[in-house]
């Protein structure tokens, strides 16, 4: 098999030598659970793009798409890594269609520049997708792992925000998938194919999302809890309700620990709860909740508006990245379920890992059953370990038990090795396993790093 | 095999009290609610997966095509036979709400369940399930999943696919499978979206898993009658650019509403050129005000006359002239051929244009009954099928019209399907390297082209490149 150096002078000719790394220090600082690719290669449009893929395909060089590198951890571990093609300069607004509600944009911009964007129009426009990650996450890579956020709840998830992605596959063909209508049903629904794969089938390089206005109102309300079942029980009693709230979570008392100039609340649990619509009927919420809550046993309902209600949520969704800087070996797990089962999942984590005598942070989408763990085992991971993986399995099998499944969204690569990062395989595999060998027959785009180690 | 002896094998399998093989029965499953035909060689009437599965395995160790069938009120020709083979129906025997789980908001149905049964099923718990096709009365649910259907109420809740989270799939070769399930984000491809407006396709649906909701609070429903349709057009882009969303955002034209009036005698104004119905839902709190903010930028848009309905009943009729309004249109004449192409709302006043110009190019009638909201047209094409002159300017009328909304940024399908019918318009929309892509989907699943061959996408690729439609 050709080196990838080899190729250095052809991607030099595609996107300019200045975009070529090879630099092995800065390569190293780029790796991927260890694996240090070859080259970085920066391409500015999809076509120079598809040349590069071409290129690659041809050699037999495996690609792995790099955007704002929030989410490298994501997956297995590499079985190889030639050729890291960054999305960064892929960064152009191709159909600004604010009128219609839909834009178009490449997918190396981040979603943080997106909505910037739209909020100088001045009229509300916003993208209704709110990631982890807020500040560097990038279209392509938001969209390659399915990245929810809180607003999921009201607005529907990238499934649902989405309209057509272009991507290149992995011989360089360029593939459009879906358009810039709401409605469309002409021919497979392959945008949703892309939506979480991770890049294994072909590099996101365009996508359309729907736009929104943003409503006349809106405000949070949190509301502190001693007791985690009295919360569990307020949450499932809004789900069940007419009420709407944009989202709907659960916290323990330091999950926004390193953000106590934002939450300053009393109470071993936080319930934050996001409201947004008309005036009236946010008033109206506000005013229910608050009454509901504390009548279910909430210390108090605390209401956010303004910037303290923005920069709340915007911390919040950051809680990771925040206990990674303190806890460089923090292990952040994701688990879905049947979202009646959230408190329930809830403590049963938090009971698991006080057992273990394991420190972690909490942080649940109660209202679409999504459940994150953030288990922070300080500088000695090693005599931790095996206790975490014990942990890991155990919460895989709730959360499976729960028709749902657990993915490790991040860990230190020796833990890494020990554990399926994706959860139960569950049936329909082969499937899986079919749609990469026909999309990628060579296995050159994110090799072992994707669902069943394809 | 020999006919007789597949028969055999399919009455060891179902019994053979479920299985059809008169003449009758096979003209009765020859056709759907488009033009197109096509004479099954037997029809099955299975009652469990497992059944299904060994129909599949039969069929698929037997090289004969396998139909699944809904109520056959497909409008593109999705489940008729036009390779012949066994016609699967869903509606005799797989018909149960398997579970209704209010705590989790999902429910599990086997496929041949009617929608508005559903729905209706539903109530009793104050929940929704909230894509509504027209045609709920006699759609079913796996016709709704396999042709991703929209709906009036799509325009703020999503269609279909935004509303099944799971189901339980036997694949051409029999294997049953589960994907997606109750929770949401399960890790891996996105197969339940992939299948979910796969036409019958790649898999066959046994059991459906569907979110559900609980019930508004408030609802709101208004009428605005205009003289002209761009008016009408226009308070559409102008309400959601006020940062509105209405739950619905539907438009008759004034062929359309004469038809309506004609057939339920409620009172339209049979010379308004266009019919506004406008609804809105969520708390109570403030809705009366966003009404008033409507009713401001309908009569800013010169609406004749802007109504708010006072009760349910005036509610219920209002709906009942909107999901009536292609069958009544349908009755001025012999036939009628519903388009299905989706723009952007803002090219709606322009493409409506066009699809005038176009009726008069070709000298065929057309009304309009559209979603727009979405900017998904239904521009119904009125004509004679006898009258073969008539019929082949019907074509290409409606050929050009799916030109137009793809020039304008749009598709040639919003929520119909592709079918037989659009299978010449996919290249409109596709390069031949897109189409590869979508033939690769069929591969995987159906290397054989068992299941409802001749559909969404031809695997001979000449024939996908083909431009032009196929209605009969
Ligand atoms: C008057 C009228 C109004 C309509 N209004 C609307 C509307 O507002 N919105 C809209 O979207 N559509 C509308 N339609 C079209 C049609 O009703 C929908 O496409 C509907 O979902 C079809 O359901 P069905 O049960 O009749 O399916 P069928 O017509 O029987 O089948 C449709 C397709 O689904 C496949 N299929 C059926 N069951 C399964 C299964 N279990 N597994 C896999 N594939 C399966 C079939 O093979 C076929 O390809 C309308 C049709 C009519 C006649």
């Amino acid at each position: 098999m050709p080196d990838a150096t080899s190729l250095i002078p052809v991607f030099a000719d595609i996107v300019g030598a200045d975009h070529v790394i090879a630099d092995p220090d800065r390569l190293k600082a780029l790796a991927i659970d260890g694996v240090v690719a070859k080259l970085m290669v920066s391409p500015k449009t999809m076509e120079e793009t598809a040349k590069i893929m071409a290129a690659a395909y041809k050699d037999d060089l495996s690609v792995i798409p790099i955007g704002g590198g929030t989410k490298m951890a994501l997956g297995g571990i590499p079985s190889r890594a030639d050729i890291l093609i960054s999305t960064k300069r892929m960064d152009s607004y191709l159909d600004y269609d604010i009128d219609n509600l839909t834009i178009q944009v490449e997918s190396g911009l981040t979603i943080a520049a997106i909505q910037a964007k739209l909020e100088a129009e001045g009229k509300g426009y916003f993208l209704p997708v709110d990631p982890p990650h807020s500040r560097n996450a990038t279209v392509g890579g938001v969209v390659a792992t399915n990245d929810n956020g809180p607003k999921r709840l009201l607005y529907g998830g990238l499934r649902d925000n989405v309209l057509g992605n272009t991507v290149v596959l992995a011989n360089g063909d360029i593939v459009r998938a879906g358009g810039k209508v709401v409605k469309n049903v002409a021919s497979y629904d392959l945008t949703k194919l892309f939506i979480g794969s991770l890049g294994s089938l072909g590099l996101i390089c365009r996508t359309t999302f729907k736009i929104g206005l943003k409503p006349e109102a809106e405000a949070s309300l949190l509301l502190p809890f001693n007791d985690l079942s009295k919360a569990g029980s307020f949450l499932q009693r809004i789900i069940s309700s007419f009420y709407y709230p944009a989202a709907l979570e659960v916290m323990t008392a330091n999950t926004m620990a390193h953000r106590k100039d934002i939450l300053k609340t009393e109470g071993n649990y936080i319930v934050a709860v996001f409201c947004e619509g008309i005036s009236e009927a946010v008033d109206r919420q506000m005013k229910d909740l608050s009454e509901i809550g504390k009548n279910e046993g909430a210390l108090a309902a605390v209401p956010l508006r303004g910037a303290q209600h923005r920069d709340f949520w915007i911390a919040y969704r950051d809680f990771a990245d925040d206990w990674s800087k303190t806890d460089p070996n923090l292990i952040l797990l994701k688990s879905n379920f049947v979202i009646s089962k959230h408190a329930e999942m809830f403590a049963a984590s938090e009971k698991a890992l006080s057992d273990a005598g394991l420190r972690y942070a909490l942080a649940a989408h109660a209202g679409t059953g999504t459940l994150y763990t953030a288990i922070l085992p300080g500088a000695d991971l090693e005599s931790r370990k095996e206790s975490i993986i014990g942990e890991i399995r155990r919460l895989t099998d709730m959360a499976v038990g729960n028709d749902g499944n657990l993915v490790v969204e991040r860990a230190p690569f020796s833990l890494k090795k020990q554990v399926d990062v994706w959860g139960r395989i569950k049936s329909g595999f082969s499937l899986v396993r079919g749609l990469k060998e026909r999309f990628d027959p060579t296995g050159v785009l994110n090799p072992g790093r994707y669902v069943g180690g394809i | 095999m020999e006919k007789k002896q597949l028969l055999q094998k399919l009455a060891e399998i179902v019994g053979k009290d479920d299985i059809r093989t008169s003449e009758m029965q096979l003209q009765e499953y020859s056709y759907d609610a488009s033009l197109i035909k096509g004479k099954p060689d037997c029809i099955v009437i299975p009652e469990s997966t497992l059944e299904v599965s060994r129909i599949a395995r039969l069929a698929h160790e037997n090289h004969v095509p396998l139909i699944v069938r809904g109520t056959g009120s497909s409008l593109s020709g999705g489940p008729v036979p036009v390779r012949g083979g066994i016609v699967l129906l869903t509606t005799p025997k797989m018909n149960r709400i398997l579970e209704i789980d209010i705590p989790n908001q999902r429910v599990v149905v086997e496929p041949g369940v009617i929608t508005l049964q559903l729905k209706n099923e539903l109530a009793k718990y104050g929940y929704l399930y909230q894509p509504d096709p027209a045609s709920e009365k006699t759609s079913t649910m796996g016709g709704n999943l396999a042709e991703n259907s929209g709906g009036p109420l799509c325009f703020k809740y999503g269609v279909t696919t935004n509303h099944i989270l799971g189901a339980e799939l036997v694949l051409a070769d029999g294997e049953v499978i589960n994907v997606g399930g109750k929770s949401l984000d399960n890790p891996g491809l996105d197969l339940i979206g992939l299948v979910t407006g796969s036409e019958g396709t790649l898999a066959i649906a046994t059991k459906i898993i569907l979110r559900i909701m609980p019930k508004n609070e408030g609802v709101k429903t208004l009428l605005a009658i205009f003289d002209t349709v761009n008016d009408g057009a226009n308070t559409v882009s102008e309400i959601v650019k006020s940062g509105m969303v209405p739950s619905t955002l539907e438009m008759l034209d004034n062929l359309a509403i004469k038809a309506v009036e004609t057939f339920y005698k409620i009172g339209l104004p049979t010379d308004a050129a266009g019919l506004l119905l406008i609804e809105l839902d969520g708390l109570n709190d403030g809705l009366d005000r966003l009404a008033g903010q409507i009713i401001e930028i309908c009569k800013k848009n010169n609406a004749r006359e802007v109504s708010l309905a006072k009760n349910n009943a005036e509610r219920d009729q209002l709906w009942t002239a909107r999901k009536g309004a292609f069958g009544a249109t349908g009755r001025l004449r012999p036939n009628y051929l519903v388009n299905d192409g989706t723009v952007p709302r803002t090219k709606l006043p322009e493409t409506l244009r066009r699809v005038g110009e176009i009726g008069k190019k070709y000298n065929v009638e057309i009304a309009n009954v559209f979603h727009a909201g979405d900017g998904n047209l239904h521009p119904l094409i009125l004509f004679d099928e006898r009258d073969k002159d008539e019929l082949a300017r019907v074509h290409k009328a409606a050929f050009e019209i799916l030109q137009v909304c793809v020039e304008v940024g749009g598709t040639i399908t919003g929520e119909h399907g592709v079918g037989v019918e659009k299978l010449g318009a996919l290249s409109l929309l596709f390069s031949p390297a897109d189409l590869n892509a979508l033939r690769k989907i069929k591969r995987v699943f159906d290397p054989d082209d068992i299941l409802n061959p001749g559909k969404l996408i031809l695997m001979e690729s000449e024939s996908s490149e083909r431009k032009e439609v196929v209605y009969a």
